[in-house]
């Protein structure tokens, strides 16, 4: 197990940078390839991102007249860089074990919040009326789906007795993953339905409805700054995923293997729970989301919490 | 070939494969744009396969798929979103009326032909055009785009 990489190795490379931006960018493919087939289509090639990524560097970035131009094109490069480091904060069980000085699961935590963020300010930055509807739906969804995340943080914290993610996956791997404990379902059930809201796919995409607000805060955006979002996007995938895996069922072998059964996780998460949900439902209400949010992730949370602190 | 070259020969050869597609309406009958939205871009033809995809916004776009005689009432707004394209980018005239007007072209309230207004790579004719011609255009407009980017 390497415990001591260097930080910026970390940050730069493996596990967050280049590897996860790949495996990130690869996932997506997977996800529009096996949607495509779903619906009885041929579907883009599985390097269709990376392909589109490469496109958008070559294109323009144009500027509309009316944005704040410093922080429209500013909110793009923070929301990657937000995630390159978020990435080398999620550990790979068996392989590698984030150094204790970069942060734990509550920096991670904030580090989640920053694409919403930078997207609300990208929406308003842009001056486009589209993007201020983007930028209030991203706001009251994100108040919906953050508030169940945190709980559901507390209760696995708390459980363990630590917010070191470190500490949460050797816990799970002496005392069996929590993934099979009782007490800890409702906790699992909420995050199963934080993460499509948070990756912004069908059911909860409605701050950058393309159909309805042609995708919100993105609408003004083209070439590079464009790139970076989807960037963004790409690592958040790891990130969340990532997470997921961490503190429910971060069970591995050592060495290359556990990196294998990790991303074979990740691959799992991402067509289970993001392409057969999208492909499967249409778009919901904001109010409809907001409700739902509220209702039954908030609910499990809380009681997830409270289950956990008596036992 | 210095190595500069290669890399951007190969950069060109990946980029090529993501040509994203926006439809402007220019006050057609929408008979080319069922054709366009519903048939040649649905699953039974699907031009993902291309690497296209649909994009809601001018800004995302690099193939602009135009459709209708271009009408008094439209051209200024066509005029307007067509400069929000970034460059490179590729023009394709579907159907008919932007290529000659059509059976709208004696009209006072048209200004067929478009390319007098914009640059034309591409025509499509046919009232509607077929699926396979739209893809055809789509995957010529593909190959000029490549000269560009």
């Amino acid at each position: 197990m390497l415990d001591t990489t260097t930080i910026p190795l970390a940050v730069l490379l493996f596990p967050g940078g280049l590897f996860a931006l790949a495996f990130g960018l690869a996932l997506k493919g997977l996800d529009r390839r096996v949607a495509a087939r779903l619906q009885g289509r041929v579907g883009p090639p599985l390097a269709q991102p990376f392909f589109d990524l490469v496109k958008l560097a070559r294109k323009r970035t144009m500027v509309p007249d009316i944005a704040a131009e410093p922080v429209f094109l500013g909110t793009p490069l923070i929301g990657a860089v937000s995630m390159l480091l978020a990435a080398a904060l999620v550990p790979i069980p068996g392989v590698y074990a984030p150094n204790p000085l970069l942060g734990d699961l509550l920096v991670l935590l904030y580090l989640l919040a920053v694409p919403a963020v930078v997207l609300m300010i990208a929406g308003s930055a842009s001056g486009s009326p589209f993007g201020a509807i983007g930028f209030s739906r991203e706001m009251a969804l994100m108040l919906a789906y953050e508030g169940p995340l945190v709980l559901v943080v507390a209760a696995v914290a708390l459980r363990v007795g630590s917010f070191s993610l470190s500490d949460i996956v050797a816990y799970q791997q002496t005392h069996g993953a929590f993934l099979f404990d009782p007490v800890m379902w409702p906790a699992l059930l909420a995050f199963l339905a934080f993460y499509p809201a948070n990756l912004g796919i069908v059911p909860f995409d409605i701050p950058e409805a393309e159909t309805e607000v042609l995708e919100g805060p993105l609408l003004e955006y083209s070439g590079p700054a464009l790139g970076l979002f989807k960037m963004m996007s790409a690592l958040k995938a790891v990130v969340v995923l990532g997470l997921g895996v961490a503190l429910f069922l971060p069970l591995a072998p050592d060495g290359p293997a556990g990196l294998a059964v990790h991303l074979a996780k990740l691959v799992v998460l991402m067509l289970v729970g993001v392409t057969l949900l999208r492909v499967s439902m249409g778009r919901m209400r904001i109010d409809q989301a907001f409700a739902f949010f509220l209702k039954w992730p908030l609910a499990l949370s809380v009681l997830s919490l409270a289950i956990v602190a008596l036992a | 070939m210095t190595l500069m070259q290669t890399i951007t020969e190969k950069a060109r050869n990946l980029a090529v494969r993501s040509p994203w597609i926006y439809r402007i309406n220019a006050g057609s009958c929408n008979g080319c744009d069922v054709e366009c939205a519903t048939t040649a871009l649905i699953p039974r033809y699907d031009v993902e396969r291309l690497g296209c995809q649909y994009c809601g916004s001018p800004r995302h776009a690099d193939i602009v798929l135009i459709t209708g005689p271009l009408t008094a009432r439209i051209k200024d707004d066509v005029l307007r979103v067509f400069a929000e394209i970034p460059d490179p980018k590729v023009t394709v005239a579907v159907g008919v009326c932007p290529i000659s007007g059509g059976i709208f072209r004696e009209s006072y309230a048209v200004h067929a032909q478009v390319d007098q207004y914009l640059p034309v790579d591409v025509n499509v004719p046919g009232c509607p055009p077929r699926p396979q011609a739209i893809i055809e255009g789509v995957a010529q407009a593909i190959a000029i785009w490549r000269e560009r980017i």
